[in-house]
């Protein structure tokens, strides 16, 4: 049985406060990410993105509705199953400021207990992989914000998830960066074949780096459409030249303007 | 990365950053100690020349003689030896209270919700207004002032522990969870970790309490000690042993202070901006 989907169904999460009413982040969602492939998640700021990240990937429970992962033998036959191997690479690095770079890579491999000599040398591996060799001994505090997120990139690397979330990866970065880490990561991706769910505001890196484009609306989000991305790969700089990458664009953003609207509203 | 590579082929290396900090930090350093050998040499030079009586104002070379006399006449390094004890004993003893319970009440709100109201009632108490009690349950000795040490150094332990359990940023949690640590992992590896700074704040301020409050309680109780020894010489009007102790402390608290901002230093290499 072979890994084929995460599927949600009707998902709904509302947060509760104090003192105030509670909020519903996101209200019937469902929707099925297919193993292998990038999915980009897009919508307004507000809508609910991360919140969905968060329960896909197991570290907070919707309100109502669960996440499932599909096994099938290929014959479309599936059932549901435990949870693959996943990690996250967050918008805000989350790295231990205290570790060097070496050891917030290996962090992952330390907590489960794998050896010393081990963790360190598939680490470094995990480092040299996203360019980053010569930093291992430097501290988070000292690397500029795209060797931060390429630290962030090798800790999730490392673990050699089934599943790889990105959590709006390279939202705290410059442009320049961002293009450039967008290339690593497309590179990255298409050679390990690895499951990707991509949660950003950005409608050209959902459609550079996707297969498929869920959109969301504003909040309570729920997904509103998804899109297949027909364009070839490997993709790179001049994909975006490609007419059909201005043809998904102006559609996506057609379905997004009037979203973005409500979400500056309420 | 293409500017550390980029100075490596122009021959000039960069120096690593902690290097570079060390650079800036020392360039005045110089500072401090001769301003202190000039108020000295004034004050040498002018009690001299106004003629001051020594049982007021005795002059800089006059302390020093009194405290070298004191040293190898009548065994201060034994008053020295214990004050030092009773300082340390009180603040250790604090230290493994105060991080431990800080701790547990950072991280559950249960245990918060049991002690916060212990440590309200007793934190605003003035811990010289225990010496009566604590002299009746333990006697005048170092267990006396130890406990007392203790009793002032745990609170702003324990204070700090728990602000810098409770500011954890969230997100270092989530990463971690996202990569399968246990909860008792997260409070070894991240929330511990994460406090140190603040933690060595509170020890920093602990530990100036434990001197003042041995000094004051030896002053009231003890037959040795430095505080003890100040007393006695001020009461047969010694005003050159007076100032020696007090000199002897001043030292005494130049090292403590310069030691624990080492000891800082080397903890937090990484708190590099």
């Amino acid at each position: 049985m072979q890994f084929e989907a995460i599927s949600i169904d009707r998902l709904s999460h509302r947060f509760l406060s104090r003192t105030r009413p509670p909020t519903t982040a996101l209200t019937g969602v469902s929707c099925v990410f297919p193993a292998g492939k990038v999915t980009s998640i897009v919508g307004p700021s507000g809508c609910g993105k991360s919140t969905l990240l968060l329960i896909l990937r197991g570290l907070m429970s919707a309100t109502e509705g669960k996440v499932q992962f599909l096994y099938g033998d290929g014959s479309g036959n599936r059932c549901a199953g435990d949870p693959p191997r996943m990690a996250t690479v967050w918008q805000s690095f989350n790295l231990l400021p205290w570790r060097t770079v070496l050891d917030n890579v290996a962090f992952g491999l330390e907590l489960k207990g794998v050896s010393g000599d081990e963790r360190y040398a598939r680490a470094a591996e995990a480092i040299k992989a996203v360019e980053l060799a010569g930093f291992e001994k430097h501290y988070p505090g000292q690397l500029s914000g795209g060797m931060k997120q390429r630290v962030g990139l090798a800790r999730g690397l490392v673990m050699s998830p089934d599943i790889l979330f990105l959590d709006e990866p390279f939202g705290a970065l410059d442009a320049q960066t961002r293009l450039y880490l967008q290339e690593q990561l497309s590179a990255v991706v298409e050679r390990s074949g690895k499951t990707v769910i991509l949660i950003t505001h950005s409608i050209e890196e959902a459609i550079y780096l996707g297969d498929h484009v869920a959109v969301m609306t504003a909040r309570p989000g729920r997904i509103a459409r998804t899109l297949d991305v027909d364009l070839p790969r490997p993709r790179g700089i001049d994909t975006q030249n490609n007419k059909r990458f201005g043809e998904l664009f102006t559609e996506i953003y057609g379905l997004l303007r009037d979203e973005v609207r409500k979400s500056m509203l309420n | 990365m293409s500017d550390v590579k980029q100075s490596a082929v122009n021959g000039d290396e960069p120096l690593p950053q902690a290097a570079q900090n060390e650079r800036l930090r020392d360039g005045y350093w110089y500072y401090g100690p001769i301003a202190m050998a000039l108020f000295l040499a004034f004050w040498e030079v002018s009690v001299q020349v106004a003629d001051v009586p020594e049982l007021y104002l005795p002059r800089p070379s006059v302390v020093v003689v009194s405290l070298y006399d004191l040293f190898v006449n009548k065994n201060l390094a034994y008053d020295l030896g214990l004050t030092l004890f009773r300082i340390f004993g009180g603040f250790f003893l604090a230290a493994i209270v105060g991080i431990a319970l800080g701790i547990l009440m950072g991280t559950s709100r249960r245990i918060y919700a049991i002690c916060d109201i212990f440590v309200a009632a007793i934190y605003p108490v003035p811990k010289i207004s225990l010496v009566p009690l604590l002299v009746i349950w333990l006697g005048s000795g170092n267990a006396f002032q130890i406990a007392l040490s203790a009793l002032g150094c745990v609170f702003p332990i324990l204070v700090n522990t728990i602000i810098g359990v409770r500011q954890c940023d969230e997100g270092l949690i989530l990463a971690a969870r996202d990569l399968g640590a246990t909860r008792m992992q997260i409070q070894r590896k991240i929330v511990l970790p994460a406090a140190v700074p603040a933690i060595f704040g509170g020890l920093r301020l602990a530990l100036g309490i434990s001197i003042i409050l041995i000094v004051a309680a030896e002053m009231q109780t003890a037959r040795y000690g430095l505080g003890a020894r100040l007393q006695l010489a001020g009461q047969v009007l010694e005003t050159g042993q007076v100032f020696a102790i007090l000199l002897l402390l001043a030292v005494l608290g130049i090292l403590l202070t310069k030691g624990q901002q080492k000891l800082d230093g080397l903890v937090s290499r990484w708190r590099t901006n």
